[in-house]
């Protein structure tokens, strides 16, 4: 399959409202994939800085760590299916660390 | 670099974790317990379906109909039998004894069971993990997590600290403690596709391993069958996995054949309604693959089969309500079966029988150190069929309070700060290393030869060639390994890179292991060595490394009650005895 989708994602260590905060990336589109998908060729294939919750991320819908802003919703990565260009920014509620990855779930006692 | 006290470490934010930390809170040990992902959403104990296994009459005493002629005796025999006689039968029997009193404090302490059969309740693995986290806290644990503990510091012989990485920050950590409970479960990242959350990267063998530690049994590992393969959204899903146990169903080859038909109906039959469906369905659809008659994506379809869509669809719906599974939507899988399509499906990486080696106390080699879980050597021997949730409570409890004590009687110095600047410079080694080497393209061809090279099938011409190349892998690309930037803030490249240094060991350490057992056992099939020989291999294989040199011993494994069998019988043959060995005890396991 030849199509491609574009991924337009929040970059840097704080949020950006503006254009020069995103980054546009082309991802081969395969039917049934998910945004976790798309971020992990991203990561594979065309910038490996790029951060995004996943390190110990369950695919599954488990876990929900990997909340962000799918074109202006509230989604899961990995359980959000890819179906044309989007449009991705970190959880609008939570303060940023970098580029998708924020606050959301932290715990720690320290 | 940030330091801080306890005097019980525990590493592993899942059910092993807790109920170790549980044991030593009430021993009465400072305890910190350091979680790589989110506390109870990571590792594998959240994503299991789950049951909880303990015998008949344990079940009627926690309240459940279960089964009045089951006994200890009964339950052990048929854990040895599925383990085919590798067990450890000292732990196992402590499995058997101590199972009714960690399912009735799980019950206690909140876990909801929505179904039970003769041996198990069914719940859910999150609903048994929040249960003992809450416990946990209530009772003064510390935590933190998105922190991968790293390395363990050794003084005097005894571990006396650990270094760690917050994954978010990049701060390191420096843990100054008595006695360390390692609960990291597996390394299922190692592999493709897989059940359990990415950060299981055998961080806690490996680490046990380069402190001098001994594992044992790493070739051993079980693929859960029937996993989805494609579409890329359900790759890694027990969905398939838990109807093809409750709805039916068959497996088809690429050429529309019923491929299990070739095997014994007998064999077929007990596999398809106990959890003998992990390691028999894995093996035959290994074979399939590699006889070339595999699916696209390297599978086998798996379809309704002969089973009315009425029935097969009420079944379904009892389990995953309109088609829903925990956050999922699988209705478009539902139509598929409908429709008389195929979902393709293989084995995927589930549960690790090898790890760090354990007394009964679950005390390794190594004074100090501790292991619970899937991360210790498993007492289920060389296969698994009873629950590995209730394994993770009994273990974790006992390595809890044990580890409590030794803190108390043993008191460790501090680390030297010396120690820690060592091991600090090689934790941030990729970010100074010039070479950018694409740290995603190495693990995920890594990832695909393990699931070639160290599936449910193995031979010795494809173990050799691989234990080369992960041997290559260590001396050549790892000393330049670098991270593809040098920012500290959440840096999967550089968390990679140090996930990459932990899974080329424990596969190696599984490689040669699997290399050296010249036969066929349990979950670990050798093409090349097609027979289960009782009278050489009923031992263990242990490997250690002593001042940079690798050590390997053959131990005979550790007996108990129940007499060892004998002679050289051919695998499936062997199979087949085990399976049929199985007690009047009805039910899943």
């Amino acid at each position: 399959m030849s199509d491609t989708v574009r991924f337009r994602v929040h970059r840097g260590l704080s949020r950006s409202e503006g254009e020069e905060g995103f980054q546009d990336f082309e991802v081969p589109l395969v039917r049934g994939m998910s945004v976790m998908d798309g971020l992990d060729y991203i990561y594979d294939h065309l910038d490996g800085s790029l951060a995004y919750y996943d390190h110990a991320a369950c695919n599954q819908g488990i876990c929900q760590r990997c909340l962000i802003q799918i074109n202006g919703a509230t989604g899961l990565m990995c359980q959000t299916l890819v179906t044309g260009d989007l449009t991705l920014e970190p959880l609008s509620t939570q303060p940023v660390e970098r580029d998708l990855v924020t606050k959301w779930g932290r715990k720690s006692d320290g | 670099m940030k330091t801080v006290k306890a005097d019980v470490l525990i590493v592993g934010g899942g059910g092993a974790g807790f109920r170790a930390a549980i044991a030593s809170r009430q021993e009465g040990a400072e305890t910190l317990l350091i979680s790589k992902g989110p506390l109870a959403r990571c590792g594998a104990s959240p994503m299991a379906g789950a049951d909880l296994t303990c015998h008949g009459v344990g079940m009627r005493e926690a309240g459940f109909f279960g089964e009045p002629n089951d006994s200890e005796e009964k339950f052990l025999s048929d854990i040895v039998h599925q383990g085919c006689f590798l067990n450890d039968q000292v732990l196992a029997e402590r499995f058997v004894q101590d199972g009714p009193s960690r399912m009735m404090e799980t019950l206690d302490w909140g876990c909801q069971p929505y179904l039970c059969d003769e041996r198990a309740i069914f719940t859910s693995g999150i609903g048994i993990v929040d249960a003992h986290l809450k416990e946990a806290r209530r009772l003064g644990t510390r935590f933190m997590d998105d922190t991968a503990v790293l390395e363990l510091m050794v003084q005097e012989g005894q571990v006396c600290g650990a270094i760690g990485l917050d994954l978010r920050s990049g701060e390191r950590i420096l843990i100054d403690c008595h006695a360390v409970i390692l609960a990291s479960g597996g390394w299922h990242k190692a592999y493709t596709p897989v059940t359990g959350s990415k950060e299981l990267t055998g961080d806690g063998v490996a680490m046990a391993y380069r402190a001098g530690a001994e594992v044992a049994n790493m070739e051993f590992v079980t693929f859960a069958c029937n996993v989805p393969l494609w579409p890329p959204i359900w790759r890694g899903s027990i969905v398939t996995y838990a109807m093809s146990l409750m709805c039916g169903g068959t497996l088809e080859n690429a050429d529309g054949e019923r491929f299990l038909d070739r095997f014994d109906p007998e064999m077929v039959e007990i596999a398809s309604t106990t959890e003998w469906n992990k390691s028999f369905f894995s093996f035959a659809t290994a074979l399939e693959v590699r006889a070339g008659r595999g699916t696209e994506h390297g599978g086998v379809y798996y379809v309704k089969g002969d089973t009315p869509w009425p029935e097969f669809e009420a079944k379904a719906l009892r389990s995953y309500p309109d088609w829903k599974v925990k956050g999922a939507d699988f209705s478009e899988l539902g139509r598929r079966l409908r429709d008389g399509e195929g979902v393709e499906v293989a084995g995927a990486a589930e549960y690790f029988e090898g790890g760090v080696w354990v007394d009964e106390r679950f005390a390794s080699t190594l004074p100090g150190l501790y292991a619970a879980g899937e991360c210790a050597v498993s007492l289920f021997g060389a296969n698994r069929v009873a629950a590995a949730t209730m394994e993770m409570l009994v273990t974790g409890a006992i390595a809890g309070k044990e580890a409590a004590d030794f803190a108390r009687t043993h008191p460790s110095a501090s680390p030297h700060p010396t120690t820690a600047r060592v091991l600090d410079d090689k934790i941030t080694k990729p970010l100074r290393n010039r070479e950018r080497v694409d740290v995603g393209q190495l693990r995920s061809d890594l990832q695909k030869a393990a699931a070639s090279y160290l599936g449910p099938v193995r031979c010795e011409r494809e173990l050799v060639d691989f234990v080369r190349s992960l041997e290559r892998m260590q001396q050549e690309v790892l000393p330049v390994l670098g991270a593809s930037h040098e920012g500290q803030i959440y840096n999967k490249a550089w968390i990679e890179c140090l996930e990459l240094e932990n899974m080329l060991t424990v596969l190696e350490l599984s490689a040669r292991s699997a290399l050296q057992r010249t036969e066929s056992r349990g979950v670990h099939y050798r093409e090349d060595h097609p027979f289960s020989d009782n009278d050489q291999w009923l031992r263990e294989i242990h490997l250690s490394l002593d001042r940079g040199e690798r050590r390997s011993a053959v131990h005979p494994v550790r007996q108990g009650s129940l007499p060892l069998p004998s002679g050289r019988i051919p695998y499936l043959t062997m199979i087949h005895d085990m399976m049929r060995s199985h007690s009047d005890v009805g039910g899943h396991h």
